[in-house]
């Protein structure tokens, strides 16, 4: 089977190839106005044409956490522009949630500091940064779950055997644990709490952050669920093949191998239980008088069958006739054959019983050569074993001093009982 | 009576000739029939109708298809389902490599399952190339079940094809198109085989289904 997967993977590489070169070359060409995004709170869109914007949509350079706001980088984006311009405050050095919380607890202590410092240039920039770490806490959610959705939607199509994609699927599960933990740690009382009566840290940390995360918690929910359900059913497959393997390798094995007769059982099990067919079928009728006219249409429209003249006039009744009575006369003179035969069978005489005898005992008409024929092609008729069961006892003379012919006068039978 | 609750029983005569005939109906063979059969009082309706012919509606553990069962076992039944029994098991090789050749040769995740599209035109295909493949198909097609008399690639994996079809496992719904739809009675055979699994203790791994069953 590899060499079928290598095949298809080949062309899958060289497109990967040619999509990551392209998606590479959008940071070269659009650099400025992503390091732009990156100081500031927005990518500004000015001097992006509306294709270059959707290619780097396409890409996930740049993402829209909700329909009113702005185009912002996204998480991995930053990350990597913090990874290469080693711009440690904003260097995500640990993911997880409990993380990005000590951020934003740090953060607000600084901007709360400012703010009461009069420092309005500190202070704006500190809010961006908080504003930074909200929206980039709500971009790894998204991203996870967006991820998760590509891996369920494609039925892990992008490992091609079944245990492959049991695996993926546990690893996916754990995921989704890991996230809703993450999700359970955010404590919206603290929060309340830290942002007091900061109209602005507010609306950040609290309502907007509250609607998004709300929002991943039904969806990893929902993720979560079609997980064990795609599980299931993996389960499934995979009992049944193994089932189909199993019992094909056993009879391979076993080849005389015979179960026990289920329909013997004084119950008989429900899968066993497969009536015979039944065909329905009927015939046309004349005893109702609507139909009738319906079959006189019917045989009207039959197709007209056109015999050749000459097979008319070869058939002539009489021959027919006279043909039906010879089957009928050959039928009647074999039963009565039979019935000598019978004669025998039931006869407790220890004498062999003449044919001759018997025809002319009986009120039979045969001409005695056609009786006699017909009683020596009955015997010859009869399985050997049959045979066996009668004494054949010919009466005959030689037809002539020249030759081995020898005419038969008549046969007698005794029967002697099946051995 | 229960015609009285289906006063459409009429309509439901071609659905009762198909049963007759000792066909399974399931959502790939008859789909609006398979939808009607969910209806307790039509499936008891159709018990009624069936009862003086000594026959009764069954299904199988997944209710995934339906058929016609003896109502009473009389001894004529019991010898007409000995046979039966003994041809299934005949069969079950035969059937068994065949839906393992197909998952190998088309890289299919299971085994086949009811609505799912078989092209002999695929098979073939991929077999052309591939000796052992090639080889297995050869061996199966000329088995006594499926009876090929061919040397031939094509005609074999037609006549494997004709047989399935004839058998009920696969449908073909355009007679001059080569696609073949897998039915529900695959379903049966699959119950069959853990049926005879169960039932004679085989040693055949059912550990998975046993974690399975705990997961759900």
């Amino acid at each position: 089977m590899s060499q079928f997967n290598d095949a298809q993977n080949a062309p899958l590489e060289s497109r990967l190839m040619t999509t990551g070169v392209e998606r590479l070359a959008l940071l070269g060409r659009h650099s400025e106005t992503l390091m732009k995004g990156y100081v500031s709170d927005d990518v500004p869109l000015e001097g992006l044409s509306s294709n270059a914007l959707r290619r780097l949509f396409a890409a996930r350079i740049v993402w829209r956490p909700d329909e009113q706001g702005g185009v912002k980088l996204t998480p991995k984006m930053r990350e990597l522009i913090a990874e290469m311009v080693a711009d440690e405050s904003r260097r995500q050095v640990n993911a997880d949630v409990a993380d990005t919380l000590e951020q934003v607890r740090t953060q607000v202590a600084s901007y709360r500091e400012s703010s009461q410092l009069g420092d309005y240039w500190q202070q704006e920039q500190q809010l961006l940064r908080l504003r930074q770490t909200v929206d980039d806490l709500n971009g790894r959610f998204a991203d996870a779950i967006d991820s998760l959705w590509q891996r369920l939607n494609s039925d892990f199509g992008f490992v091609s055997r079944l245990n492959d994609k049991v695996r993926e699927n546990e690893r996916a599960q754990k995921q989704v644990v890991r996230l809703l933990d993450g999700l359970a740690l955010i404590d919206f009382d603290e929060l309340i709490d830290l942002v007091g009566n900061d109209g602005t840290l507010r609306k950040l940390l609290i309502s907007q952050l509250q609607q998004q995360l709300s929002q991943h918690f039904t969806s990893l929910r929902e993720v979560q669920s079609r997980l064990t359900e795609l599980m299931a059913r993996f389960r499934r497959m995979q009992a049944r093949s193994r089932l189909v393997s199993g019992m094909a390798a056993f009879l391979r094995e076993h080849p005389g191998f015979t179960p026990g007769n289920y329909a013997r059982r004084s119950e008989v099990p429900e899968l066993c239980n497969h009536a015979a067919p039944l065909r329905p079928a009927g015939a046309a009728a004349l005893d109702h008088h609507q139909d009738v006219s319906l079959l006189g249409a019917l045989l009207k429209d039959l197709p007209s069958v056109t015999r050749p003249v000459e097979a008319t006039a070869a058939a002539s009744p009489a021959l027919i006739a006279e043909s039906a009575m010879v089957a009928a006369r050959q039928q009647a003179l074999k039963e009565d054959v039979e019935a000598f035969y019978l004669h025998v069978v039931d006869s407790s005489a220890n004498e062999p019983l003449s044919a001759l005898a018997y025809l002319q005992a009986s009120e039979l008409t045969w001409p005695e050569e056609i009786w006699l024929f017909q009683v020596i092609a009955e015997y010859q008729g009869l399985p050997r074993q049959e045979q066996g069961a009668f004494q054949w006892l010919p009466e005959e003379s030689p037809a002539g001093v020249y030759n081995d012919v020898r005419l038969i006068h008549d046969v007698a039978l005794r029967f002697e009982g099946v051995a | 009576m229960s015609e009285n609750n289906h006063p459409n029983m009429l309509s439901h005569g071609p659905l009762l000739e198909r049963l007759l005939a000792g066909e399974f109906v399931c959502a790939v063979s008859d789909e609006s029939a398979f939808r009607q059969l969910q209806d307790e009082t039509l499936r008891e309706a159709l018990d009624d109708y069936l009862r003086p012919l000594n026959r009764r509606l069954a299904t199988n553990q997944d209710a995934s298809v339906y058929f016609l069962a003896w109502r009473q076992v009389d001894d004529a039944a019991r010898e007409q389902l000995s046979r039966q029994l003994n041809d299934t098991v005949n069969h079950l090789l035969p059937l068994l490599e065949w839906l393992q050749l197909v998952q190998e040769a088309l890289g299919r995740d299971g085994v086949l399952a009811p609505g799912d599209v078989l092209k002999p035109g695929e098979l073939q295909a991929r077999s052309e190339d591939n000796p052992s493949l090639r080889e297995r198909i050869e061996r199966l097609a000329t088995d006594s079940f499926f009876g090929s008399q061919s040397e031939q690639l094509d005609a074999q994996v037609k006549q494997v094809f004709k047989r399935l079809k004839e058998h009920g496992y696969l449908l073909q719904p355009h007679s001059d198109r080569q696609v073949y739809l897998v039915t529900g009675k695959i379903d049966y055979l699959i119950d069959w085989v853990r049926f005879i699994r169960d039932e004679e203790q085989l040693p055949i791994d059912r550990e998975d289904e046993a974690r399975q069953e705990a997961l759900l």
